[in-house]
């Protein structure tokens, strides 16, 4: 593959202000608010340190008209309560609510997206992870951004409050600041551009000592850790990582600690605490141009501009090129295109007709061999086929194709008269049941893991239970919730029941053909002949097909097909292939010798 | 770092856990506490109170005396020397935290490695001691000791830089105390305040799992297929909206309690300082004409310093509060006595073993697993554990290895009970592929030899791959068995599937210089020809050896010399394959079923 250098399509600004926009729609009152906050919560008390103090200070030199001084606290009073109040209001009566209301309508947006992407997507690493971090990024958008709005507005704001403030004062005091920030500011990007490198290099040793540690953290190793003695060189490979995290730091920091100082020391100290005074303490002194308020009011104000610039630069900035990035995916992501299109025509879920595969060939994305090549074959009605064949050989990825996840590289699958590729994606799915090899429970209630639907026959349920052999009593029925999700009193269930459960959902669907990927991998004999028993009865009105590793319950079968390397290589009933003492006959009669000797 | 969450619900001594972590950290590296003081006094004492009061103080005061400028510029000069040396002074001690904070994670990380692997199984299997020994590993996931150590030196260079500004205030004038004293209020309002912040997150706890988990499912690969071909994403879409919905009521419901306290503790700590300040100063400007212009600046940065100092140390107390739990957790875990202990005496070489009136029961649980176990297999003996899922065969061998120790009763190897041996040596004996067999990221020859290996043992190595019928792939690799397992942080590394790893797994068996091999279901990921192969393998390895195997597939059991058959927890019958196929027992039934439709025989089964 080859490796695409990050574009972006969008500038980082168009991208913010996509996104605050797609705020503004789930809730306007939201962003409104956020920007009322930012004024209010740093404007009032960065004017008050400024002007209140400067005012007071120049009345009380001045020695006229005193008692205007309590009408200044007056004002300082109600401008500080009056601000503080409506910050607080809201945040506990808007702010927390309205931001649970945009989580979900920015998250509904991405899953419904998400929902129909093309199985092909997770398979694309690259595709994959964008994906995952634009879905796990999605709060932290809104918290970040949200942030980002208020805090701007308010910086930008008092900035220029307070650069006016000071320039009514002296100007000069002003160059002086900004010349400061000037010089130093730009060792922020050093700054930032070495802890960036140090974190990506120690992501990197991290994820090896961090692999390491987990061994000895988690359950899954414990047995194994202590059968064998392995322990010494595990400890010593995590050694070795630490190691080089810990050389890192040393090598990093050294330089980020050298910057540090160097712009520490020169905008705090040579320009707030020398420079600044200097000039400040020899026009009071000195020139007698300024008073002691004007003193007071040029020096609070230094920091309080030296805060907003910092932020508005620095931070801002990075927080906005960082987010960018996350918009731009979540932008993309949103925009992507899928492969599988829906056809045009609605589907039949009514008898199963004829499902016809002419010369139909595969190949992953991204792969060089094709998983599957030259298949033809024909299922009639009713049938009941096996697909047998050693790990690998494709007959997953052939079901994956019957129920369109993918679609064929070349050649066709077609119902009846229609190509699946002509009809709606939903209405072709529809009609087929599916129990996969990794099925999935579900942390909803048993009923809704059968029917997969928040609607259903509880009867049906029952029914669908009882043939797929799950016997465990269920506290609260099929209302029983199942996974400790998030309900502690969640039902948990062993491999072999979970198994149950999900073949339920075939014996439970109303659809004229079913899909078995390895259905009794994890059942007990008992209870695998039981399943094939209730299966021959439950699926007599449908078309069947199923996989399996072993070969007794491929025996009743109409049709096996064999494959190998992507194509079928034997086909025809149990009969006839032990006839042809192929492939499938070689491996029967591994699996049947030790219950034929001892016959 | 994250800030540890605090529960009420678990509460412990926090002091004593304090000092503890303290403690662990100064025995490892000692740069990191003096460090991190040397940080703190620098923030809090340097910024706070020099720079923003003292700094103020001394300027205004010489500019309302109408000093010289000379005199002005030689203090200037003096501030810029302290405030650039002790600038230089925090960066380098920075520097010195960055690496040492590290290095105490590597040794503490060490200690807890030696303590995990004399654990005892059970531990990790007992969620309420797993829960604690996950806490206590947070410490060093999450840096929770770095976290007590910026707190500690926090608290301490806060108090003193709050006695400090309390000084200056005081010279100036007494009465502006009476305003800043109801800064100290915060505390309790915080803390009531926190604890309704905590009953809220409670009670939302359920909605964010439920948030999380349908993120979960959506992106995860191992749901998309059954979220396309199914309608199951409207049934989670339906759970996400009502979690919301929950969600924005709790809020709701808090929101006034909330506002009530927010509004208190800005009470506390901004109107009534801040406002008292300026009216008193006003008062005093005007009537009394005691108060200079720099007394006033003075007192007014104060506040924010005494605000800050005190929000600081509450905030720095809470977060130590609730790490205290998890030191609590990480003393108790170093302080853990396993209950499986070591015997002395070495293991000799194999002769027998023997389940005698074995029973078993899980720590708090209600019934038996395994109730009167007695068998005894002899050297060279071939034993197959049959029995349905669940009836106690994997129990048995965590038994049998010392995973657990039996209930009642005794397991004998060589005669003497096997509590008597060396718990490292004893296990050793035994060469073992689980049914949850795991691989790990170190290379191939690695995992088959346990160690780094010369050349000499990568020989057998590759021989015990050939063996699992692995090495030819692995030998295709351009490092060949050099190559690290999975991808985790190696671009070169191999990822293998289920049935691959299963065979290095096994190798790692077939490697070892074993006396007695336990297979629990060894197979269960290869199809039946890679099967048939492990298995004629596992013979030819295991030959002259005793071997112990669990299978579900009946046709292995054939070929043992002894079959045990467990159901319920007890031992139902034994004996040979053909003795149990005349007994017309469980084993038979079993056996018939599975046989049946390899041999194409309609058979009568009856099933009871």
């Amino acid at each position: 593959m080859t490796k695409t250098k990050e574009r972006q399509h969008h500038s980082t600004f168009s991208n913010i202000f996509y996104f605050i926009g797609l705020l503004f729609k789930i809730s306007p009152t939201l962003v409104i608010g956020e920007f009322i906050m930012g004024i209010l919560t740093t404007l009032p008390t960065r004017l008050i340190s400024v002007i209140g103090l400067k005012y007071i200070v120049d009345v009380v030199e001045s020695g006229e008209n005193l008692e205007n001084i309590f009408y200044a606290v007056v004002l300082i009073a109600v401008i500080l309560v009056g601000s503080k109040l409506f910050a607080w209001i809201f945040q506990e009566f808007f702010w927390n609510m309205a931001k649970e209301k945009v989580y979900y309508g920015l998250n509904k947006i991405l899953y419904e997206k998400a929902k129909q992407l093309d199985l092909e997507s997770y398979d694309d690493p690259e595709f994959y992870n964008s994906f995952i971090l634009t879905i796990e990024s999605s709060s932290d958008n809104i918290t970040n951004l949200l942030g980002l709005v208020r805090n701007y507005v308010g910086n930008l704001i008092s900035f220029f409050t307070i650069a006016g403030v000071m320039l009514t004062i002296d100007p000069v005091c002003l160059l002086i600041i900004l010349t400061f920030i000037g010089i130093f500011l730009p060792l922020s990007r050093k700054r930032g551009a070495l802890q960036m490198a140090r974190r990506r290099d120690n992501t990197e040793y991290h994820r090896r000592s961090d692999y390491f540690q987990r061994i000895f953290y988690l359950q899954d190793y414990a047995k194994e850790v202590r059968i064998n003695d392995i322990h010494p060189l595990l400890i010593e490979r995590y050694n070795d990582a630490a190691d080089d995290v810990i050389a890192n730091q040393k090598r990093y920091h050294k330089k980020i600690s050298a910057v540090a100082f160097l712009q520490d020391a020169g905008i705090q100290d040579l320009g707030f605490m020398f420079a600044l005074p200097l000039y400040l303490g020899y026009c009071v002194l000195v020139k007698e141009s300024l008073g002691a308020g004007d003193f007071v009011a040029a020096f609070n104000g230094a920091y309080s501009i030296a805060a907003s610039i910092n932020f508005l630069t620095v931070w801002a900035v990075a927080i906005f090129s960082e987010r960018g990035k996350m918009i731009e995916k979540y932008r993309e992501f949103l925009k992507s295109d899928f492969k599988i299109k829906d056809g045009e025509k609605v589907a039949p879920c009514g008898k199963p007709e004829e499902i016809r595969i002419e010369n139909l060939s595969f190949t992953y994305p991204g792969n060089d061999k094709p998983t599957l090549k030259n298949i033809n074959l024909t299922i009639k009605p009713y049938e009941k086929i096996a697909l047998v064949g050693y790990n690998g050989a494709g007959k997953t990825t052939l079901t994956n194709l019957m129920l369109r996840l993918y679609d064929v590289s070349g050649g066709s699958i077609s119902i009846g008269a229609e190509d699946i590729r002509n009809v709606t994606a939903k209405s072709h799915r529809d009609r087929f049941s599916a129990v996969f090899q990794d099925f999935q429970l579900f942390a909803c209630s048993a009923g809704e893991n059968v029917a997969l639907d928040e609607k259903f026959d509880e009867e049906k349920v029952k029914t669908a239970l009882k043939n797929s052999g799950f016997e465990k009593d269920l506290k609260k029925g099929v209302f029983t919730e199942l996974l400790r999700e998030f309900d502690d009193e969640g039902r948990m269930l062993s491999g072999g029941e979970s198994q149950k459960v999900a073949i339920a959902r075939a014996f439970y669907k109303n659809c004229p053909y079913i899909i078995l990927d390895e259905p009794s991998a994890n059942l007990d004999p008992i209870a695998e002949y039981n399943l094939n028993q209730a299966m021959i009865e439950a699926a007599e009105q449908k078309t069947v097909i199923f996989i399996s590793h072993r070969l007794s319950t491929t025996v009743n079968a109409d049709r096996i097909y064999v494959m190998e390397n992507g194509e079928i290589i034997e086909s025809g009933s149990h009969e006839e292939l032990m006839k042809m003492n192929g492939t499938y006959a070689y491996m029967f009669n591994l699996q049947a010798e030790k219950y034929k000797d001892n016959k | 770092m994250r800030r540890p969450p605090r529960d009420p619900n678990l509460k412990v001594p926090v002091f004593k856990n304090i000092i503890y972590a303290l403690k662990l950290v100064w025995q490892n590296d000692k740069r990191l506490l003096i460090g991190y003081m040397i940080n703190g006094f620098s923030a809090n004492i340097f910024m706070l109170y020099i720079q923003n009061i003292l700094f103020l103080k001394v300027l205004l005061g010489i500019l309302d005396k109408g000093s010289s400028f000379e005199s002005y510029l030689r203090t200037l000069v003096v501030f810029l020397v302290l405030s650039v040396s002790l600038m230089g002074v925090s960066c380098f001690t920075s520097y010195i935290v960055s690496a040492s904070t590290k290095n105490v994670l590597k040794k503490l990380n060490n200690r807890i490695f030696s303590k995990a692997i004399t654990l005892d199984v059970e531990c990790y299997e007992n969620p309420e001691f797993y829960d604690k020994y996950q806490r206590a590993t947070n410490v060093l996931a999450w840096s929770y000791y770095d976290f007590v150590c910026s707190c500690v030196s926090n608290i301490v260079s806060a108090i003193v830089s709050l006695a400090l500004v309390i000084g200056t205030v005081t010279a100036i004038n007494p009465v502006y105390l009476l305003f800043l004293a109801p800064v100290f209020l915060v505390f309790i309002i915080e803390s009531f305040k926190s604890k309704q912040v905590y009953k809220r997150d409670l009670e939302m706890t359920t909605n964010n799992r439920i948030k999380a988990y349908t993120q979960r499912t959506v992106f995860l690969k191992d749901f998309s297929k059954d979220m396309r071909t199914s309608n199951i994403f409207s049934v989670l879409m339906q759970r996400f909206k009502a979690a919301i919905d929950s969600n924005v009521e709790i809020l709701r419901k808090y929101g006034l309690k909330l506002f009530i306290f927010s509004t208190v503790s800005s009470l506390f700590s901004e109107f009534i300082p801040i406002i008292g300040t300026y009216a008193y100063a006003a008062y005093q400007f005007v009537y009394t004409n005691t108060l200079t212009v720099s007394g006033f600046s003075v007192v007014l940065s104060s506040i924010n310093a005494v605000r800050e100092s005190t929000m600081n140390i509450a905030r720095n107390f809470d977060m130590l509060v609730g790490s205290a739990l998890y030191f609590q957790n990480l003393r108790d875990f170093f302080e853990y006595e396993p209950k499986i202990t070591s015997g002395d005496k070495m293991p000799e070489k194999f002769e027998s073993l023997e389940f005698r009136n074995v029973t078993f029961r899980y720590p708090s649980a209600e019934k038996n697993t395994l109730e009167n176990i007695s068998f005894k297999i002899d050297k060279g003996e071939t034993f197959a554990l049959v029995g349905v899922n669940g009836a106690g065969k994997s129990t048995l061998i965590k038994l049998l290895l010392r995973f657990y120790d039996v209930t009642n009763g005794e397991i004998l190897y060589n005669g003497i009970n096997i509590k008597e041996y060396n718990l490292d040596a004893y296990r050793n004996s035994f060469g073992a592929v689980f049914q949850d067999y795991r691989n790990f990221a170190i290379s191939v020859y690695e995992n088959v030899v346990c160690h780094e290996c010369s050349d000499e043992e990568k020989a057998i190595a590759e021989k015990a791959l050939r063996q699992s019928g692995i090495w030819k792939k692995i030998a295709s690799l351009p490092k060949g068995a050099d190559t690290v397992l999975t991808r985790e942080f190696d671009k070169n590394g191999i990822g293998l599937s289920g049935g691959e790893n299963q065979k290095v797994s096994a190798a790692r068996l077939f490697a070892k210089d074993f006396e007695f091999a336990v297979l629990d279901e060894p197979s269960s990921a290869l199809d039946p020809i890679a099967e048939y192969k492990m298995y004629e393998n596992l013979i030819e390895v295991t030959k002259n050896k005793t071997v112990l195997y669990i299978s579900h597939r009946l046709s292995s059991a054939v070929l043992s010399d002894k079959i045990i058959v467990i159901g319920g927890g007890r031992v139902l019958e034994e004996g040979s394959h053909s003795e149990l196929m005349a007994k017309d027992g469980k084993y038979k039934e079993m056996f018939t079923l599975q046989a049946s439709s390899y041999n194409n025989e309609k058979e009568e089964t009856e099933n009871d």
